[in-house]
């Protein structure tokens, strides 16, 4: 049975789509308290290490993030990934290498595990942002016809990546420190500049990989390099979800959708592209 | 449904460039198995260790301290090493059968194409996982995990399409990601975690890859099984199916001892 809907005849039935749909969302908010627990859990943890709102001196040497020599790693695997990158300005890594990074400031509020979290949050802003762009794009007729399974995975990607953003806000604001709205990164102009460019589905589609592979490997980054036990469970936990993000868009494009056989970590974003 | 409209040597050269991308992915594993093996493994003599000068010999052995402590292999560890091999050797197992399976064998070419991948890429896991057991002085496990072992042997008779292999396999690969992604946290060391924590997301892609195409089965739209696929003939669902949750649930994790070596 076909539902003929927008004048696109689907070849599924609508009962067969709601079902589906239904289970989806029952899975997915089935994930949510636990999650909202482990948030909860994080910022505890690192207010309790902070030793209050303000942020008392800390040990630096249980506060690592990011900053050990597996972050000199990313950082030199992302700036070889810009020299070589062909698209230019399109790639989220080019900007890393060309725009100086005030994170290194003593006046950031952002250090030690909260940069990671700082991190985890601008690169979620950032997914959220490039897919609504995607969809603003799509409804202004820039990216020609676009595919209804294509539609749906955006719109799907884009709430969850809202809701990693949100979990990772609600560690920040209870570590006590602002939640990040924008996307303070020094890729971002980069990155909008891509998106600008897009003028069919598969130019969006490829963009999005380049930041759901960075967001995923970001993460697995963080599970060994985060001193907070909920803030290891939390990365663990968004890591498969950027992959299997990751899985759909390698499909869209005509590609092996599970092409290493171990999560790499050579497109992790380098915690030096914040710039708060 | 509509022959499948695969091209074989595109999916070989994709296949091709995805090894080479996975070799990198190897290689760094193996650094990181490596340095397990460093930090686990009998420490090598050092200066403080031919009877140098006292304070040296203090300073040296907080030192070392400091390094085993960082490095230290639980028991527990080993547990969760080897019920995940017990786990990768069942999904290998269940894979290989399945590839020999005349409806699999013999019909859409991307799904044999994609339980030949995966078996190969489950047992580079299962090595994986072995190879940190015996690093760690643990016994490698070679047996499938007990639990869902007993599950496959219930369901393996009822298996008539390649729909049943995927339901299985999605079951598999769902305990796999769910157990790894739980471990990240249990287990004892940074090199641990990251192990755990790279094979996990591999699981959860080989489960999206499963989910979407458990969706086209169920709506008979065998000939989109491809790759390249035909996108716009996709239906909508096929979008979302593959990515349920937001967040990777743990609730169905297998416990560590689940498929330790007794």
């Amino acid at each position: 049975m076909t539902t003929a809907r927008d004048g696109w005849d689907m070849p599924i039935s609508e009962d067969q789509l709601a079902r589906l749909t239904r289970d989806m969302e029952t899975a997915h908010r089935d994930t949510l308290p636990a999650m909202r627990a482990g948030a909860v859990d994080l910022a505890a943890d690192i207010r309790d290490t902070r030793g209050g709102p303000q942020g008392a001196p800390r040990d630096p040497g249980r506060r690592r993030f990011l900053t050990g020599t597996g972050g000199l790693a990313a950082a030199m695997a992302l700036a070889a990934c810009s020299s070589s990158d062909k698209q230019g300005s399109g790639s989220p890594s080019k900007g890393a290498g060309a725009a100086p990074s005030p994170s290194g400031s003593a006046k950031s509020r952002y250090t030690g595990d909260l940069k990671v979290v700082a991190l985890a949050v601008a690169l979620e802003n950032q997914a959220v942002g490039a897919y609504q762009a995607a969809l603003a794009a799509a409804k202004a007729g820039k990216l020609g016809t676009v595919p209804p399974a294509v539609a749906t995975f955006v719109t799907t990607a884009m709430a969850q990546h809202s809701d990693h953003a949100k979990a990772w806000n609600s560690v920040l604001t209870g570590a006590g420190v602002p939640a990040i709205h924008d996307v303070p990164l020094s890729n971002q102009p980069a990155t909008l500049a891509a998106l600008g460019k897009a003028t069919t589905v598969t130019d969006v589609a490829k963009l999005a990989l380049q930041l759901e592979d960075q967001a995923a490997q970001t993460y697995l980054f963080a599970t060994y390099n985060v001193s907070a036990a909920a803030g290891v469970a939390t990365a663990a936990s968004i890591a498969p979800v950027e992959a299997m993000h990751a899985a759909i868009l390698h499909f869209v494009l005509g590609q092996y959708p599970v092409p290493d056989d171990f999560l790499p970590v050579d497109k992790a974003a380098d915690p030096a592209l914040l710039t708060v | 449904m509509a022959g499948e409209h695969i091209d074989t040597r595109l999916l070989e050269e994709l296949t091709e460039q995805s090894q080479d991308l996975n070799s990198d992915a190897v290689r760094i594993t193996q650094d990181a198995l490596d340095d397990f093996t460093e930090a686990t493994g009998p420490q090598p003599r050092r200066w403080w260790q031919r009877g140098s000068t006292v304070a040296g010999a203090a300073g040296a052995a907080a030192l070392l301290a400091s390094v085993r402590a960082a490095a230290t292999t639980s028991s527990d560890d080993i547990m969760a090493l080897q019920t995940a091999a017990s786990i990768e050797n069942l999904a290998i197992s269940v894979y290989r059968a399945a590839a020999g399976l005349p409806f699999i064998k013999d019909g859409n070419k991307t799904i044999a194409a994609f339980i030949a991948k995966t078996t190969t890429q489950h047992q580079a896991h299962a090595q994986a996982f072995n190879a940190a057991v015996t690093q760690a002085g643990g016994t490698a496990q070679n047996a499938p995990d007990p639990k869902y072992a007993a599950v496959v042997r219930k369901t393996l008779p009822t298996i008539k399409t390649s729909a049943d292999v995927v339901k299985l396999a999605i079951t598999l690969e769902d305990v796999a990601a769910q157990t790894y992604t739980k471990n990240v946290s249990q287990v004892s060391s940074a090199q641990l975690r990251k192990l755990f924590a790279s094979v996990a997301p591999v699981e959860a892609q080989h489960r999206a890859t499963l989910l979407a195409v458990q969706a086209l089965l169920a709506g008979n739209l065998d000939d989109l099984i491809a790759i390249p696929t035909d996108v716009a003939k996709l239906p909508a669902a096929a979008g979302s199916v593959g990515i349920p949750n937001a967040f990777y649930p743990t609730v169905n994790a297998s416990p560590i001892s689940e498929g330790a070596v007794k």
